[in-house]
Formats: C-alpha cells, structure tokens, sequence
C-alpha cells in the first residue's frame, strides 16, 4: 500500500522561552506562517508546542517546506503521515515508507500515555515488523543506525511517523520585535542586514535614495528586487523611495568634496529617521562593517549617527565581507546585489574621500545648506511601495 | 516620444505587423510538413531567401537563424577551419562576434585583433601586418555598430585572400544590410550575417548568407531544416516580414539615406558648439549613426536625463564598472572623461528633422544644466 506523507510537523523554537508572551508570539507566528503560504491550499492545524500543514496537494509538499524554512521562528519541519493510532495501521506504514536496506532505529514519543504500551515495548514491536516486512536487508541498531524513524503518538489519536527534521530558520517570528528602518542601497550588506534583524522578530521597512538621471531605473529595480527577495523571511516590506539628487547637488556646490560622502550620509540618516518615526518604526538598520570604506570607520559613523536619536542597528559591524557574502548568498541577494548599476553612493565620488571626518567641520560645512528644506522636499517627495510576498 | 536608438532596435512597420500576424492565424503551417499549406509556406520563405540573395548581390545560400548573433556564431564556430590557424577579428566588433572570437581563442585558434582609427574603422595597414599564411578566418563588420564606420571590407578581403586563398572572411552586416547597399561579389565576402530588427521587421529572426563552396558545419542540431546548418522549425512570420522590410527598405533606399543623413548633419552642425565635444562618427559613415562624446556629462546620465523630457538614446558606455563597454572606448582611444561621457544617436526611416530640433534644443538644455556638476 503506498503511503504518501500527507502532512507537514512544524516545531516552533525560541518562543518557548517567552513566557506570558507566548500568545502574542504565537500568533504572529502563525500569521507569518499563514502568510508565507499565500496561494497555497491546506489546512492549518494546532496542538500543544506543534503546528501542522494538512490537507495541501502533494505536488505543492516540496513549495510548502521551502516556505516555512524562510519563516523566523520556526526551529525545524518534517514532512509525516500522520494515520490513526492504531498499531498495526502505524506498522504497515513504518514499513512502507522505510527504506529496504540499512541499518535503523525507532524512537517512539508517546505523549498520549492513556496507550497501553511503553515507548520501548512500541518501538520493539514497529522495529520488529520492519524487520519482518521489507525483505529482510534491514538490521537493527540502537546506536550506530543509517536513520532513525520517529513516531510520535499524540494525544489527538493521531501518530506521526517521519525520518527528516529539516532546520528552519530559527530566530524570532519577524514582527514581535516592533518595526525598523533598512536603509537599503543595492550593495551586498544592507540586505543581509535586513536578514539579520528580522530573524530577531523586526518588521522591516525599507528606505532607499535615487538619484535620477545619476542612477537608472535598472539601479531602482535592482533594489526592489532585492526587497523581493527579503519578503519570504520578512513578510511585506514597504519600501520608501527618496528623490536625492537635488540634495547631492546642494553638496556639491557647496561643501568640501572630500566631505560629500560624510554629509551625504548625515542627509540619509535624518531623512531615513523622519521617514521611521512616520511608520512607528523604532530603530534604523544599516549594513556598516566596521572599517570597510571610508564612510564606515568609526569617526564616520560617529559623525553620520549623530544626527538621529533612533538607535542605529548595525548587525554587520563586525562581519568580514566574505561572512556577509555567505549569508548573501543563503538568501539568494548576491546575484542581484552585483549588478553593474550605480548607486547614489557612487556618483559624485570623491577621489580622496575622508576617512577620519570631524564632527564640528561636518557641522561647520553642513550650516551653508539649508538642511530643513532640502530635508523637507525629499521627504515630500518620497515615494511609498510595497513589495510584497510571491 | 523621439526614438534615437534604432540600432538597437526599431520599431515593427506596420506591414511587418500584418505579414506576422497573417502567419500566426492563417498562415500557421510548419513549413517542413508535407502538405499544400506547408509547400505554400515553404515556398514563401523561399522567395525571402531570393529577396536577400538579390539585395546583396552575392552567390550562395540564404539560412535563416533566430537574429544577428546566432548568423555570426554559426559563422564563426561552424566554418571549416585549419586547426590553430589566425583568426583575425576588429578590435571593436559587436559581441556576438568579438565573444565568438574569444571562445575560439580558448580552443586554441591564433585570435588577433586589429586595430581602428579614432572614428572606428579598420586601419588598413595595421590590419595588413596581422595577415599572415596562417591566417583561416577574418570577420570585420561592415558597418559598426558604435560609430558607424563603414569598414572597406572589398580592400581587406583582397589583402586576405592574398596572403592565404583559402582563408574565409565573414562580415557581421546587421547595421548595413537594409540600410546601405551591399555588393558582396564585389566586396569578397565568404559569409554576411544580418538581422531583421534593425530595419522594421521582428526580433528573433536573423540570416546568414554563405557564399558558394565554402563548408560550414551546424552549431545546433535537430530536424534538420536550413539545409541542416539551423535545426529548429523557422520563424515563419518573422522571415515574411525581414523579406517584406528588405524590399521596402532597398526600395526607398536613397531617399532614406538623404533624409537621415539631412538629419545627422543637423544634429551634429547645432552640437558642435558644446566644449570639448569629440564626435566617434566620421563624416563618410554610415549616416544611421551618430555617436560621440562629451567630457562633463557621462552618457548615461545624458541618457537617463534625456529619457524624462521623452528622448531615448543610446550610450557607449552603460556603466564605468562594465568592462564591455570599456573595451570600445579603448578600441577608440577615448582617453578620461571621455571613456564614460558617449552618446549613440541612431535614425530609422521614422524619424524627422522636426525630432531633430527638438532633440537639439532638450539636448543642449539638459547639457548645461548637468555639465555644472561634472562627470
């Protein structure tokens, strides 16, 4: 008889630890769940400590578990069939889905303890008819085994039988956090950045300067796409696009170049902060590595963070690139993140940007500018997207 | 909207439309079928293999392939070789065949490239110091697609076919073919590639003519049509209308070629009052093309500023960090700013002297406005 797994284990991870914010942890985790699903049909349901996916088309069984890896807060998923508690039932199958050589073990949880037999005298029994029913390559061995069935009888009346615990993505359901802003540009960091804060339970907002015509619409996409990429861990994420050339220009004209990028930056962060305490975000992320160009040493992002009173995330400061690269590369951004297109970053370059910026000369540059009005015309002018999940 | 980058593509005329359309719904054979409406079909692309063959005036046969590219690597890759001989490419030939070229290089062929003057073309004598009896291959563009050089393929095909008889020479012809005439006896040429988008008919159909006794081998293989050099069922509607859009456009030829030329002078006499403004485009060039290069404004930036005021141009130059891009400008001796600061201008049969005043006046506004800010 074949048996086809006809339903998903869920296992939920750090959300145990929050005691009285269980529920509310819970429930974002099932929403975030929910949503990562969209399009998808089947049936949610729930136990104690465990969420199951039922009822969904098989051919969608692979669509389904590559989702649920991308959701915070989940610790690891299994693809079960889940039959009635009823020994021979569970045996037949046991047998049916095992592989027919090698050696294993059964390891039998049986929460429901109204059952007449132990766990122990259970396994025996499946291990046995195993044995006995897959033509008899199968050995035995409690200790050194190829694999390892588990069946978990449930106090529904229900058992589960699974070989594979895949790992999710551990973390925080993203949202129990609160609300923060990702200054996203298009390289490789800010986006693993944004990875990195939202597997601690933050809703990410994204926020990104343009510079028409210094940068194309190619280098905008790029960054909506890089967002699109986000949205299967982060859920929506509404991206705030900055007009910034009038302000690059202001720059320009009037202050020091090797002070354009010092004060270009100061612009963004008061920009990203007006734009976050609109959306009740509460903090702002960036993807500084300590060290990495001139505007991320430490007396640069001392003069840069001093214009904002949101705390600043910085998850990647003390990252290598080959680090953010790896984790790039996990969330599939790196391919996107290295197309050829110019940021606003990149234009109006200094040559000799720099590198040990004071905060009283950036102060003293920045006063020939008319900060608020340039501040408030982008603000104006900014445009508000959502990227949403597939 | 003022489309000024028809080398990159035009727009379908509206007979191209028709003929496509027409070949999807009722003309939908599969030309390799055997009954009557397949034999029809087949026979109509037979007549747009006699409508090329005529307008380039050479002997051979007719292929038809999904586009330019496609006709330069079965050019490149599939003719009869002689194992680790010189090939002999433009420093400055489109990728399809200056990628090509490359890739025959990993497989062990003696690849050189010849040098151009500033304005694109193919220095003759320069070009003669790389021809040597081991030369098998050389594929120099007829009209290059960055500057509009036309290259004097009669003279390099001679020097050639001098020094080594059996050598075969191939010319990547999509920026001429329709455009200006061809005379492929005259000019020596063993294979010419070309392409149906750039002169008012589809994308994905293309053609490449191999001239009478010289062997080329398929680069893809399958049912076997194009006389087995292209497997793959034809594009039907595409070729009907590269046929149609030959016709038309050879028809007219000479008016044409007035009024964009009409056009290019126009352009170039009212931009020649910009600082430091280097033109890539020869006054003997094709007159489809205008190129050239400012240093206070990068190309790209012109190109997206432009792109606002509801002008689309083309840029040498898409980004400083695209080396292929870089390759050009280095083919062209662009020196600092000017390696970024390119500008392709390209006309089709649509445009207008009117589009051409409009152009200049948003140009040269949109230039000072931006040249205060430097590259």
């Amino acid at each position: 008889m074949e048996h086809n797994y006809n339903c998903i284990l869920i296992r939920f991870g750090e959300i145990f630890l929050k005691g009285n914010n269980r529920n509310y942890f819970e429930s974002l985790l099932i929403k975030n769940i929910k949503l990562a699903l969209t399009g998808l049909n089947y049936r949610f349901a729930r136990t104690q400590g465990r969420y199951f996916i039922e009822e969904f088309d098989p051919n969608d069984m692979d669509e389904i578990i590559s989702r649920l890896t991308k959701v915070f807060g989940i610790h690891s998923i299994s693809p079960t069939v889940k039959v009635k508690t009823d020994l021979d039932e569970i045996c037949k199958v046991a047998a049916a889905i095992s592989p027919k050589e090698g050696v294993f073990r059964v390891t039998v949880k049986r929460a429901d303890k109204r059952y007449p037999m132990t766990s122990m005298e259970l396994g025996a029994k499946i291990g046995g008819y195993m044995l006995y029913h897959t033509g008899g390559r199968l050995k035995v061995d409690l200790f050194d085994y190829d694999f390892e069935l588990f069946v978990d009888l449930r106090e529904s009346g229900y058992t589960y039988l699974f070989y594979d615990k895949i790992m999710g993505a551990q973390g925080l359901p993203t949202g129990c956090s609160g609300n923060a802003m990702l200054l996203l540009s298009g390289g490789i960091d800010s986006p693993v950045a944004g990875y990195v804060m939202a597997k601690r339970g933050l809703k990410i907002y994204a926020i990104h300067y343009h510079s028409f015509p210094y940068t194309s619409e190619l280098a905008l996409q790029k960054v909506k796409d890089l967002a699109k990429k986000l949205t299967p861990y982060c859920g929506d994420i509404k991206l705030a696009v900055v007009p910034f050339t009038e302000i690059q220009y202001a720059i320009h004209e009037h202050c020091p170049q090797e002070f354009m990028i010092t004060i270009m930056r100061r612009f963004m962060m008061r920009i990203a902060e007006r734009v976050a305490r609109k959306y009740e975000c509460g903090a702002l992320i960036t993807g500084e590595s300590l060290g990495q160009v001139a505007s991320q040493t430490m007396q640069s992002i001392n003069v840069t963070n001093s214009v904002v009173t949101l705390p600043v995330f910085r998850p990647l400061i003390g990252n290598d690139k080959a680090e953010i690269i790896e984790i790039a590369n996990k969330i599939d951004t790196f391919d996107i993140s290295i197309r050829p297109y110019e940021d606003c970053c990149t234009v109006f370059l200094p040559k000799n940007p720099v590198i040990k910026p004071k905060l009283s000369e950036a102060i003293e540059y920045e006063n020939r500018l008319d900060i608020d009005t340039l501040i408030d015309a982008a603000v104006e002018n900014t445009v508000m997207e959502t990227i949403t999940v597939e | 909207m003022i489309f000024f980058d028809n080398a990159s593509t035009t727009k379908c005329t509206e007979s191209s439309v028709e003929i496509v359309k027409e070949y999807l719904t009722e003309k939908f054979y599969n030309p390799s079928a055997l009954y009557h409406e397949s034999i029809e079909v087949k026979k109509g692309l037979e007549s747009v293999r006699n409508v090329i063959l005529k307008r380039l005036r050479g002997d051979g046969k007719i292929i038809f392939t999904a586009g330019g590219t496609e006709s330069d690597n079965i050019a490149l890759l599939g003719c009869k070789k002689q194992k680790g001989g010189r090939i002999i490419v433009s420093a400055n030939e489109h990728a399809a065949v200056y990628a090509t070229a490359q890739e025959l290089k990993q497989r062990g062929y003696d690849v050189v490239f010849a040098p151009v003057d500033n304005y694109g073309k193919v220095i003759i004598s320069e070009f003669e110091k790389l021809v040597t009896p081991q030369v098998t291959l050389a594929s120099i563009i007829h009209v290059n697609n960055e500057t509009g050089a036309i290259n004097d393929i009669q003279s390099l095909s001679k020097i050639v076919k001098k020094v080594a008889p059996k050598a075969l020479f191939h010319s990547d012809g999509v920026q001429a073919f329709g455009k200006v005439e061809v005379n492929l006896r005259q000019m020596g040429v063993d294979m010419y590639s070309m392409s149906a988008h750039k002169i008012g008919a589809p994308k994905g159909c293309g053609a490449l003519f191999i001239a009478k006794g010289v062997s080329v081998n398929p680069i893809v293989f399958g049912g076997g049509q194009e006389g087995g050099l292209r497997s793959s069922t034809e594009n039907v509607g595409a070729i009907m209308a590269f046929g149609k859009a030959v016709e038309e456009r050879y028809t007219c030829l000479a008016e044409t070629q007035a009024k964009i030329s009409q056009i290019r002078a126009y352009i170039k006499q009212n931009l020649s009052s910009i600082e430091g403004i280097q033109f890539l485009s020869a006054d003997d060039s094709s007159p489809y093309i205008l190129s050239f290069s400012t240093p206070k404004v990068r190309g790209e930036v012109m190109q997206h500023a432009l792109e606002r005021r509801g002008i689309l141009v083309g840029t040498g130059s898409a980004c400083a960090s695209n080396k292929a891009t870089s390759r050009i400008a280095e083919a062209l001796s662009l020196k600092g700013k000017y390696i970024d600061g390119v500008t392709r201008l390209s006309f089709f049969i649509y445009n207008t002297l009117d589009e051409a005043e409009v152009f200049v006046k948003e140009y040269l506004a949109v230039y000072k406005e931006l040249s205060k800010y430097g590259a």
